[in-house]
């Protein structure tokens, strides 16, 4: 599995495209995206984690960078999105980060 | 010569695309300033930014929108900031594009037009895009256009690097 992160609107979907050699069209037969949306509220990131890891590619949009928020299930979800993305990372045989849609090898 | 130098908040971005303008034989140097001094806190910012330019020679050129159209009398060097108040501009300001693809196209448009009238191009802007999606709405058409035109200019550019604590991170084009 490859794991691709990085910002909002970085490119990740293109970068996928490309590394597994498929269309726009394709690519939902291949990859999961916006994975950081089922971290919310799961009470078992490693199973989502083992789940998910059976994909080609795994796609997920970084969330951590800003303020901590005030609500106290955002805060969560945030947490969980971060917990989820190391917890595929340590799965994946490829990680990459997109930044600008520049790929970025990190593992 | 054309750097995209991107960072966060206070990175230390102004101060590394200044650098590398004055490390540029190419002379003169022109500054293109995009942010309209619509308040105090503007103008604030913008005299800061003017006194760390003053002793560096640059030449100022305000330009809020419609870049394309900006002539530059010679062919020397160009340092553009920021590239994220010129799309705000566009989206939202009476005189700009006022939509997503016209904000887009005008932004790369004018860093097109830019690049064929000097030798070195420096073009700042800002890494607003690791905080998540809930902003007001209204903001994610911000967030599109900027990543687009990012995203665009990091194709066109010889080098692109993100300024952290004021030290530069390559993603293209290696150090310098």
């Amino acid at each position: 599995m490859i794991f691709i992160t990085g910002p909002l609107y970085s490119g990740k979907r293109a970068c996928a495209c490309q590394l597994l050699g498929c269309s726009a069209e394709e690519l939902s037969e291949r990859a999961v995206w916006d994975v950081q949306e089922l971290a919310k509220g799961c009470a078992d990131l490693n199973a989502l984690a083992d789940r998910l890891a059976e994909w080609d590619a795994v796609i997920a949009t970084e969330i951590g960078g800003g303020v901590v928020p005030a609500d106290a299930g955002e805060r969560a979800a945030r947490e969980a999105a971060g917990r989820l993305s190391g917890l595929l990372a340590q799965r994946a045989e490829r990680v990459i980060r997109v930044f600008c849609g520049l790929p970025v090898t990190l593992k | 010569m054309f750097t995209l130098v991107i960072g966060g908040a206070a990175s230390g971005k102004s101060e590394y695309a200044e650098s590398l303008i004055t490390g540029s034989e190419h002379l003169p140097r022109y500054y293109i300033a995009t942010m309209e001094p619509l308040d105090l806190e503007c103008r604030a910012r913008i005299e800061k930014h003017r006194k760390m330019r003053a002793e560096k020679q640059f030449l100022t050129i305000e330009c809020y929108t419609g870049l394309s159209a900006l002539r530059l009398p010679e062919r020397g060097s160009v340092l553009l900031e920021c590239l994220g108040n010129l799309v705000a501009n566009e989206i939202y300001s009476p005189a700009g594009a006022g939509t997503e693809q016209g904000a887009l196209n005008a932004a790369a448009e004018g860093v097109e037009a830019l690049l064929a009238q000097c030798r070195d191009l420096v073009v700042v802007s800002s890494e607003v895009f690791s905080a998540g999606e809930r902003y007001a709405p209204g903001t994610d058409v911000y967030l599109r256009t900027l990543a687009g035109v990012h995203r665009a200019l990091a194709q066109r550019a010889d080098r692109v690097c993100e300024v952290v604590c004021g030290l530069p991170q390559y993603y293209k084009g290696g150090t310098q």
